[in-house]
């Protein structure tokens, strides 16, 4: 149940945007979630999404953990754009009440959905194709001028690979104390939802207790394998930027002349 | 000269309001293991086990006595990275042990911490994954292996940083047969070809019978050691501590308890079998 979250997880692979520096994966995708909310008509939109598309196609992993990481978000979408859609300003073309539906709102409610998609997608095309370590490595050297100010840059860089190794661990330990609890016959799926919150409690409550031994036995473990922090650390895996992510940034540069053109000479929707 | 050396130790642990517990965990242990020895540590549950081993690369201290590894005191700080390189420790449970969201990067993690290159960090950890038969699972992630499998993986994990003494708290609890039998063959090679050191926390008699030294705790202090062949030949002695003897032995027991006359404790089926037509004919 609980597991059933796609976000986050690596599918490894040999594809192109798998074979990318992480460093310029992150970089690119900063560009393009900018540039994806810099559309405002239809072309551009257009090619922000055949973008995302081919990114998609590109990256080699199954369509169907797409739709999956979509789904999480199902709700947030149709919510902001029921809004959006009888938000538009502009004269009504249907109203009903206080309720008007205007050219603007429709406009507005496709750019917002479609932006959303993009962005997710984007987004989980770069957590489906780096593993983790990669993505954290990545996080560290991009943030290493920080060291400068003290800033405890290999820290919070483990600190984020150790999470994402144990959410899959602590989602199934979730999903085992609330089976243990429902077979001491505790009710989780009925009643008010204060009655749910407190019926919460009793998997909450030995969830915390494990996670902290858990994570005192993870620091021995650490430790007894000779790890002292950043200093003195080498990589098995080192990233290096190549020709490939020369040409990748060209790609997003392409994109954003392409929309920054389109804004410039196709008059804007919303 | 002996590789590890733990004299009069005496280790008891605080409880959370920082109060020593009156039991010692470890009360009076002392032990010599000489390089290239391959050491069977048993006893029942509870009994100190796990505190030993965590004493053998200064993740504890002792309260009184000391530990030396290769001449180094463990309460040393300078000298406990050292220690540490020298002798890996395998814990008791696998799930904790594993740190990287990937196998091999998982392996990986102790030869990064000694600073190793890139381009030898993937020998190792290639040899390592072989060594213990996880190679086609480099990829995987940790959370989707079995017990025995992640426990495999932490094996292989203490086995790239190339220690020069191997401590495993029951590699073996949650390994089927066919498993236990692979990685006690790693463990032996690895002893017999690069005289490596072992010491080998079990339950398993069928594991202790194959070390050169067995080693019987009780109530955190050393009940008997001594060769496979004189520990379990005091099979009353390990009975009143509610300690197995292999089942060859068992048997062997029982047939001199009704007078048949044996002169050598057989350890495992062959002996066992020898030992059968011998008093048969
Ligand atoms: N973290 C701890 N805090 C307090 N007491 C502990 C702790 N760990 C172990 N003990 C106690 O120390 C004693 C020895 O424990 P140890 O873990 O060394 O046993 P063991 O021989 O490894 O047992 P097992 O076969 O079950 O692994 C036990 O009585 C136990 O209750
Ligand atoms: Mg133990």
């Amino acid at each position: 149940m609980v597991r059933d979250v796609a976000f986050g997880q690596y599918f490894p692979g040999k594809s192109l945007i798998h074979k990318l520096d992480p460093r310029a994966k992150i970089l690119l995708l900063i560009g393009f979630l900018v540039i994806i909310f810099c559309t405002f008509n239809y072309f551009s939109l257009l090619l922000v999404t055949l973008f995302t598309a081919l990114m998609i196609l590109s990256s080699g992993v199954p369509a169907k953990f797409y739709f999956k990481s979509l789904k999480v978000i199902i709700f947030i979408l149709v919510i902001t754009s029921v809004l959006n859609l009888f938000y538009g300003t502009g004269t009504p073309i249907w109203q009903w009440g206080i309720i008007k539906l205007t050219v603007n709102g429709i406009n507005r409610a496709v750019f917002v959905t479609i932006r959303i998609i993009c962005l997710i997608l984007a987004s989980s095309c770069l957590t489906f194709t780096t593993s983790p370590t990669e993505l954290t490595d990545a996080i560290e050297r991009l943030m290493k001028p920080l060291n400068k100010i003290h800033f405890p840059v290999h820290e919070i860089a483990m600190m984020m690979s150790l999470a994402l190794r144990f959410v899959p661990t602590l989602l199934e330990e979730t999903d085992k104390i609330m089976s243990a609890q429902k077979a001491r016959g505790a009710d989780m799926e009925s009643g008010n939802i204060i009655k749910r919150v407190k019926a919460l409690m009793p998997v909450l409550i030995p969830l915390f207790v494990s996670a902290f031994r858990r994570a005192y036995e993870i620091a021995t473990a650490m430790e007894c394998r000779c790890y002292r922090g950043g200093s003195g650390r080498t990589k098995m895996k080192s990233i290096h930027m190549s020709k490939r992510d020369a040409f990748s940034f060209i790609a997003l540069a392409a994109i954003i002349c392409g929309v920054i053109l389109c804004n410039i000479f196709i008059p804007a929707v919303i | 000269m002996n590789f590890i050396s733990l004299e009069n130790v005496v280790f008891s642990y605080t409880d959370d309001e920082n109060v020593k517990s009156e039991k010692n965990a470890v009360d009076g242990v002392s032990l010599n293991i000489k390089k290239g020895e391959f050491v069977a540590l048993l006893g029942h549950n509870g009994c100190g086990k796990s505190t030993i081993a965590k004493h053998l690369n200064a993740m504890l201290l002792p309260d009184s006595g000391r530990v030396l590894i290769d001449g180094d005191d463990t309460s040393d700080e300078d000298k406990t990275y050292d220690i540490r390189k020298k002798v890996g420790l395998v814990l008791q449970n696998p799930d904790n042990q594993l740190v990287a969201s990937i196998v091999e990067e998982d392996v990986a993690f102790g030869p990064e911490n000694l600073g190793i290159p890139p381009q030898e960090i993937r020998e190792r950890v290639d040899y390592a994954l072989k060594a213990v038969g996880m190679y086609d699972y480099r990829e995987h992630a940790p959370y989707k292996l079995s017990g025995g499998q992640k426990q495999r993986v932490a094996i292989a994990g203490i086995l790239a940083m190339l220690p020069e003494c191997i401590v495993l708290d029951e590699p073996t609890a949650m390994l089927d047969p066919n498993g236990r039998d692979e990685v006690l063959s790693t463990l032996l090679k690895l002893n017999k070809e690069k005289n490596i050191t072992v010491v080998l926390i079990t339950h398993y008699m069928d594991e202790a019978v194959l070390a050169d030294r067995v080693v019987v705790m009780d109530s955190g202090k050393i009940l008997t050691q001594g060769t496979p062949d004189q520990v379990f030949s005091q099979v009353e002695l390990l009975k009143k501590h509610r300690l197995d003897v292999p089942q060859s032995t068992e048997l062997a027991n029982k047939l001199c308890g009704c007078g048949v006359k044996i002169d050598k404790m057989p350890l495992d089926t062959e002996a066992c079998v020898k030992m059968l037509e011998e008093v048969l004919k």
